[in-house]
């Protein structure tokens, strides 16, 4: 009797296939990371010493029209230790803290002293508090310390200590640097060497000499005493 | 001139490779034209790797020192300006390049999987995988070509090597619906 068979379909291998997939899939990627590590290799970005500042780009003040500002535009990376080069200060106000506010006469003073080797920047964020709303108008009435009511919370910006500020202010009211920057609160200052290398952290006390504040740190890492 | 850049004619020519493949097989019936299939998608998972790690290391080189010297920064086809923006080159601080190669691998994992077994009980979930992934990636290149054109500094810009990832991916697109309606028509 004639039998009839039916054509069988395909079948899969009896191994699982997927886990040796896997390894190849691991292996290539590894192999790629690794000549992109060869090639470039990673920097440390972030706010701690030792590590590159996180870039920037934002809108800036400098007592005339608001205009496009990147931090990186400033650092030299040809600058070697012990060469010239501006240093820069990176702080984060809030218009609206009391310790920002008392902190401006203290700027000021930082600013007349070290301003021929270190460039200021003043970044100004909004905080999550209530009655810390801030607007454009009054961080130039900040820096600029002209008649504003809002400063402080509720203080007017022209009785702001300190003198008024001649450098550059950043629009960072909508917060988009402050998470790159890990900011606890402010006010909040980084010391930046001319390269863009985080060199002291107003966060990092246990790496600074006992009660080394901002003018401390400048007197000891640009100052050279 | 970016053009002219040596890695950029070989991911072009992976492109162009994984492109005549994927022709070839769809004038092959059968088993012999699904495996051609599944070997374009894979040339095109493997350059889409590649042109990211590329990516990944324009910016480590940016960031290090500046500039680059992997791909021009004057121009309107450059990728300084795009990839060195601060503002734009990451996705919540992971850097582009690192998206694209995990997501590649994943494509890559899927094809290879199939390649290595087409009849497994799996292989039509796979597939399947394979085209929502795809699809998953194309708001995003969507989202980095408007980037590109319309947000960075000085836009317009044409990142080379970031074309190069996203043709990969869309090529890769195409041949993951080619092998879903190659197994529709068995």
């Amino acid at each position: 009797m004639a039998r009839r068979r039916r054509m069988a379909a395909p079948k899969g291998r009896d191994d699982d296939v997927r886990l040796m997939a896997a390894l190849v899939t691991f292996g290539v990627t590894s192999m790629i990371l690794m000549a992109v590590m060869f090639l470039a290799p990673v920097v440390k970005v972030g706010p701690s010493e030792g590590e590159l500042a996180p870039d920037f780009s934002a809108q800036a003040y400098s007592g005339g029209e608001w205009e496009g500002f990147r931090l990186s535009d400033l650092f030299n990376k040809s600058w070697v230790p012990g060469g010239d080069g501006h240093w820069i200060i990176v702080q984060y106000i809030d218009t609206d803290c009391p310790y920002c506010w008392s902190e401006g006469e203290m700027m000021s003073q930082l600013h007349s002293q070290w301003n021929q080797e270190v460039t200021f920047v003043t970044v100004v964020v909004e905080l999550g508090i209530q009655g810390h709303d801030s607007s454009r108008g009054e961080v130039e009435a900040f820096r600029d310390k002209t008649p504003y009511d809002g400063c402080n919370t509720n203080s007017n910006c022209a009785d702001r200590p300190g003198n008024p500020h001649s450098w550059i202010y950043i629009d960072d009211l909508n917060s988009r640097t402050s998470g790159d920057w890990e900011l606890p609160g402010t006010p909040f200052a980084a010391l930046l060497q001319p390269d863009g290398i985080v060199a002291w952290n107003h966060n990092q006390p246990e790496n600074h000499p006992t009660g080394e504040e901002m003018a401390g740190a400048l007197q000891r890492l640009v100052g050279g005493s | 001139m970016a053009v002219l850049d040596p890695p950029l004619m070989i991911f072009i020519a992976g492109l162009a490779v994984a492109s005549a493949i994927a022709l070839q097989a769809r004038s092959k019936d059968g088993e012999d034209g699904t495996r051609a299939m599944i070997d374009s998608g894979l040339v095109f998972s493997v350059v889409g790797l590649m042109s990211s790690g590329w990516t990944y290391a324009i910016h480590n080189s940016i960031l290090d020192s500046g500039s680059t010297t992997m791909c021009a920064s004057e121009g309107l086809v450059q990728c300084g300006s795009v990839i060195g923006d601060p503002n734009w080159n990451n996705l919540f601080g992971i850097p582009w390049g690192i998206t694209g190669l995990l997501s590649f691998s994943l494509l890559f994992f899927l094809f290879l999987s199939m390649r290595m077994d087409m009849h497994a009980k799996w292989a039509e979930s796979f597939e399947l995988y394979s085209l929502l992934a795809g699809l998953a990636g194309l708001p995003f290149v969507a989202f980095l070509v408007f980037v590109e054109l319309t947000q960075v500094k000085g836009a317009p810009h044409i990142c080379p090597f970031c074309t190069v990832a996203h043709l990969s991916l869309i090529g890769f697109l195409a041949t993951a619906h080619a092998l879903r309606v190659r197994r529709k028509s068995w």
